[in-house]
């Protein structure tokens, strides 16, 4: 929400923003040791689920990150089936699992824990698939660009939040075969809404959630694009994710959607993203990253004509 | 309650025995009002002082004194800065009321000028911790796009900061934002900006008199634990019709005054409007579809004198910022108060105000093409306030205030819709009903000619009651969200929490010589209202929220010391040495990842902690001559403590600024020309910077090792404004005394063009990514005015 209305104002402060100014710097940090860093992130699709193990690496250091080798991780569900997952021979630190044809790693209402032996610790988490609606259109229409009034087209996807509260969403678009995963294009639902005081259940997902699958993209002269041209095909997906996953994603968004300029005097302080990884030995080494399982939906459109 | 009152009276009677002056002689009293010669404006705080007894007294915000002394034949003096001594020889062998105009110093009159400071040197004062702020000084102060700023100038006074340009509001001896209370003509202001933080909403052509409490606060004041900022409206001018009016780079001002019935009543109308707007609107499509970009303000007053017992005032605010895309989109925010007061005279020793207030503050959404597809979302606060006031003047050395506080709130957090496809869902949160009550009762006392004291309590009361729900919450790891378990209605009129305090306020002056003193003071201050803001500066949407069954009142403990001292041949120099040390608990913090806006359950993402804040002001005031000006020193820290943020240790503030120097000065070059500058120095404020990154479904994650919050500061901020003013001639050319004056003033703000930095961010570059692909970050630095900012004002009254 705070995201959508700060977005808003950036707007309405372009003029003022001609006085600020931006310089990229590079202020010494203070140095940390690594931290191991899971990204598990599985669905219910029959394609390969992958957990990946790395080591954090100092804040301006722009290589790949350290790959952990070595470690077994296993995901068990709640009918004590054990899954492995093995490391993959080309890409050290990737741990997947290759499902046989039509298998999948389980039902929505299935509980999971991950478990991951390395470095002689053991790491778990766990997580529940919950429930996801289909997706039932997905719509292009005319619209004007607010501050250029120039003509441009919005995709919007159509669906309903099935009744009961607390169901928790991640939704990704891919434009042309692109994942729009930029921080700001991060979009995620409570419910039809963006939190749980919007009392928004069981209803159609809410306007900026809709047309959350619009990327964010301006020219070189910073001026937005139309999000979609004739021509364009977009994939829609909705990821049913926990409501621990949910709070972790909002302040993903919060920590690394930095728009600068204007929007800066309303950013809130840098701090730490929470984990549900824990360590079973709670003096051992820290651990930061997600594990999650996620049913999905998705439909696709092209855009014939507007 | 019973309890309460019992010791009130208790309290009241023991102060009565004591200060009453039991011996039988024949007393009698002088009173009157001061007023301004010109415009017959009441002077708030103008000396009153009897030679022959080596005592005085000044006049309270109508301008209204009281002395109470034995029968004789006095001389007695009344002085107020930048005014001609007025003395006259009284025969008191009756009460004698006696009324008297003040005229403006002129140059020639310098001699007399320096009589009016003497009276009211600093060192005699007993007040400490507070700061006036001339409308005079103000006016002279080199502006920002040329608009003269009230909360731009008492920046310049020692113990104020802001963490930087376009914040709103400003923190006062290591307070946030939220904590300070603005009052325009009693009526509490809500969001005290316009454009973000930019100008504040105070008219300055309608402005009288502005005064800063920051510590030993009087107990007529409550409810905020940093400061009072008192801003009195001007009540007109009620000798003759005045039109005043400027042009300056983002507002033209015009301001009417006058008499309605001569010497009997007079009002004041005071309006702006941002006019960018309309210059450019044949230029900006959005501005030509509907689209609107402004702000303006409205200030009005007026008052009626019934007889010498009687006078009401009735003054008014109303101001709006405007943003809108086109004819459906946009948003809007502003104020709203209004204030009636009834002056009433018992008698020539017991003043009484009663004031009733209505303000309001509201904001409005709106977003979406048509009616079928839209979203908007109301939010406001309002309240109405009575409020009982008296002082009476017991006699020569004692002054006792008293009376009583009632404020209704009502909360609206969000009154909000969204319509999809034609399908409206009602997202609006419950509304919210207090009731604020307070009795206080102070006594000024000069118990000798070395020591007097000021004493007082306050006691308050907050009740939270129905109809609405109250929740409540799981316990969980401090710093992550709580959940609610559990839900009660409450029906129309019942309680959901009430919370009680007695605030002490207690200061001293001891008169340690003829132009040196040392003041000391305690004071408690309890904060039931909340400002909900966990971003770098707070902004329009900021809602402020009430204490409830899970918020604690915040409370406030400030302990102030100071030595203060005139020096010069004339007493021309003011030097104080002023330190602070404030304890606070249950300020409030958030975890991280907070959702403020439109949550019903805001309350599990809240924390409470404690505060402590400490420092010295040291101030060197130049009050006479060519030159003058200040200049002001502090040294200071605030931090916090808070369950859940930086491993549950004490952390720095994001206000704190370890050092904070400001310096004004004022020069007349001659009858025309006069030349006016200051410099501002201050230590950069905390931020957290990470230590490491990590890679999460193709996003980079900042990653802090050691978990901790501020902890690196940003570099520091300094810059220096220049502001030149030509007054118009005072003859024409043909050699006639004009009728009207005029000025110019050119001013550049940022002279040094020094990009002062706001704040330093981290993020990744803003691109998409496949998996495994490396990712840049990068740390940037924002300035918010990066460069020097020249600009031109005009100023005319006739």
């Amino acid at each position: 929400m705070t995201k959508f209305i700060l977005n808003i104002f950036s707007i309405a402060l372009v003029s003022a923003a001609l006085l600020s100014c931006e310089t990229i710097i590079h202020p010494k940090l203070e140095s940390a040791d690594p931290v191991l860093v899971v990204d598990a992130w599985l669905t219910n699709k029959s394609d390969t689920q992958t957990v990946i193990l790395t080591k954090t690496q100092p804040y301006f250091d722009n290589t790949t990150p350290t790959s952990v080798s070595g470690a077994t991780v296993t995901v068990e569900d709640n009918h004590g089936n054990t899954l492995t997952f093995t490391e993959s021979s080309e890409k050290p630190g990737y741990y997947q699992w290759v499902p046989a044809s039509n298998e999948v790693i389980g039902q929505v209402n299935d509980s999971f824990e991950l478990t991951i032996n390395v470095e002689g610790e053991t790491f778990t988490a766990s997580s529940h698939m919950g429930r996801v609606p289909a997706i039932d259109s997905i719509s292009f229409d005319e619209d004007t660009q607010i501050g250029t009034n120039d003509k441009i087209y919005q995709g919007e996807f159509w669906a309903t939040d099935p009744a009961g509260k607390g169901d928790t969403y991640w939704i990704k678009a891919y434009k042309n075969g692109v994942l729009l995963n930029k921080p700001s294009e991060i979009n995620i639902a409570y419910d039809a809404s963006f939190s749980a005081g919007g009392e928004t259940d069981g209803v159609t997902f809410i306007t900026p959630i809709r047309r959350g699958i619009n990327p964010q993209d301006t020219d070189a002269n910073d001026n937005p694009l139309s999000p979609y041209a004739v021509g364009d095909s977009v994939n829609v997906q909705i990821f049913s994710i926990t409501l621990q996953a949910f709070n972790y994603l909002n302040e993903v968004v919060t920590q690394t959607n930095r728009p600068g300029g204007f929007q800066e005097l309303f950013s809130t302080p840098l701090a730490n993203v929470s984990t549900n990884i824990v360590n079973g030995n709670a003096k051992g080494s820290k651990v930061v990253g997600f594990f999650n399982v996620s049913a999905v939906t998705s439909l696709g459109k092209k855009f014939v004509k507007p | 309650m019973i309890k309460f009152i019992h010791a009130f009276l208790l309290i009241a009677g023991l102060i009565f025995l004591q200060v009453f002056d039991l011996q039988a002689q024949a007393k009698f009293t002088i009173s009157g009002y001061i007023k301004d010669a010109s415009n017959g404006e009441a002077l708030i705080g103008a000396a009153v002082y009897v030679k022959e007894l080596g005592t005085g007294n000044a006049t309270n915000e109508y301008g209204f004194y009281s002395i109470t002394i034995s029968a004789g034949t006095y001389t007695v003096s009344y002085s107020y800065v930048g005014y001609q001594v007025s003395a006259q020889t009284v025969q008191l062998d009756k009460p004698v009321e006696l009324n008297v105009e003040l005229k403006a110093e002129s140059e020639e009159l310098e001699e007399v000028v320096v009589t009016a400071e003497l009276e009211q040197a600093n060192a005699k004062n007993a007040e400490m911790s507070t700061n006036k702020m001339e409308i005079k000084t103000l006016l002279k102060l080199p502006p920002l796009f040329g608009e003269v700023d009230v909360l731009r100038s008492i920046q310049l006074l020692p113990g104020v900061s802001t963490v930087g340009e376009g914040a709103s509001g400003f923190n006062v001896r290591g307070g946030s934002v939220g904590q300070n209370l603005i009052l325009l003509d009693e009526a509490p202001v809500y969001n005290s900006s316009h454009l973000f933080g930019f100008f504040s909403v105070f008219n300055p052509d309608a402005v009288k008199d502005v005064k800063l409490y920051k510590g030993a606060i009087p107990a007529h004041y409550g409810g905020r634990l940093a400061s009072i900022l008192d801003v009195r409206m001007k009540e007109g001018n009620n000798k003759k019709t005045e039109v005043t009016g400027g042009i300056g780079t983002v507002f033209s001002r015009l301001a009417v005054e006058g008499p309605i019935l001569k010497d009997k009543a007079s009002f004041i109308i005071a309006a702006r409007r941002s006019y960018i707007d309309v210059l450019a609107k044949p230029f900006v499509p959005l501005l030509k579809d509907g689209g609107a970009l402004n702000f303006y303000d409205l200030t009005l007053k007026a008052n009626y004198k019934i007889n010498q017992k009687n006078q009401v005032y009735l003054s008014g605010y109303f101001g709006r910022d405007n943003f809108r895309f086109d004819k459906r989109q946009g948003f809007n925010w502003g104020n709203t108060t209004s204030t009636i007061r009834w002056n009433h005279l018992y008698n020539d020793r017991l003043f009484s105000n009663v004031t009733l207030v209505y303000s309001n503050y509201d904001y409005k959404l709106q977003f979406g093409k048509d009616n079928r597809n839209n979203f908007s979302w109301k939010s406001s606060i309002s309240n109405f306030i009575f409020r009982p006031q008296f002082t009476y003047f017991i006699n020569s050395k004692n002054e006792l205030n008293f009376g009583a506080d009632a404020i209704y709130y009502t909360f609206t957090p969000a009154d909000a819709v969204g319509v999809t496809n034609g399908k409206a869902v009602d997202v609006s949160l419950d509304k919210k009903y207090n009731l604020e009550t307070a009795l206080h009762i102070g006594n000024k006392q000069t118990l000798n000619d070395v020591l007097s004291v000021d004493y007082g309590i306050r006691f308050s009361n907050f009740q939270y009651f129905g109809p609405g729900s109250a929740y409540t919450y799981n316990d969980t790891v401090p710093g992550l969200r709580r959940t609610p378990t559990g839900e009660i209605k409450y029906k129309k009129g019942q309680s959901i929490a009430n919370y009680s305090n007695w605030e002490p306020r207690f200061s001293f002056k001891i008169q340690s010589s003829e132009t040196s003193s040392i003041k000391g003071s305690y004071n408690r201050m309890v904060q039931y209202l909340h400002l909900i803001s966990n971003t770098t500066a707070s902004n329009p949407l900021d809602v402020w929220t009430p204490t409830s069954n899970n918020i604690k009142p915040e409370i406030g403990d400030q302990f102030t010391l100071g030595y203060f001292k005139d020096v010069g041949s004339q007493h021309q120099y003011e030097v104080s040495v002023e330190g602070y040390l404030r304890y606070t608990k249950n300020q409030i913090d958030y975890i991280d990842g907070a959702d403020l806006l439109i949550n019903r359950y805001l309350e599990g993402d809240l924390l409470s902690g404690k505060g402590r804040a400490y420092g010295v002001e040291t101030y060197l005031q130049k009050k006479t001559g060519k030159i003058t000006g200040w200049v002001s020193y502090t040294l200071g820290r605030t931090e916090l403590k808070v369950d859940g943020i930086n491993n549950n240790e004490w952390y720095k503030a994001r206000y704190n600024q370890t050092h904070n120097l400001k310096v004004v000065a004022f020069y007349d070059i001659n009858a025309r020309w006069s030349v006016s500058t200051n410099f501002v120095f201050s230590s950069g404020t905390p931020t957290t910077f990470p230590t490491s990154r990590y890679v999460q479904q193709g996003i980079v994650v900042p990653y802090n090792a050691n978990n901790a919050r501020n902890n690196v500061t940003i570099p520091s901020y300094h810059r220096l404004d220049i502001s030149f003013k030509l007054e118009g001639r005072k003859v024409s050319k043909k050699g006639v005394a004009r009728k009207n004056t005029d000025n110019w003033v050119f001013s550049v703000y940022n002279v040094y063009a020094r990009k002062n930095p706001f704040s330093i961010y981290f993020s990744q570059e803003d691109v998409r990514t496949t998996s495994g692909e490396t990712i840049k970050t990068h740390a940037t630095k924002l300035s918010i005015i990066g460069t020097l900012i020249p600009s031109i004002s005009y100023n005319f009254k006739f």
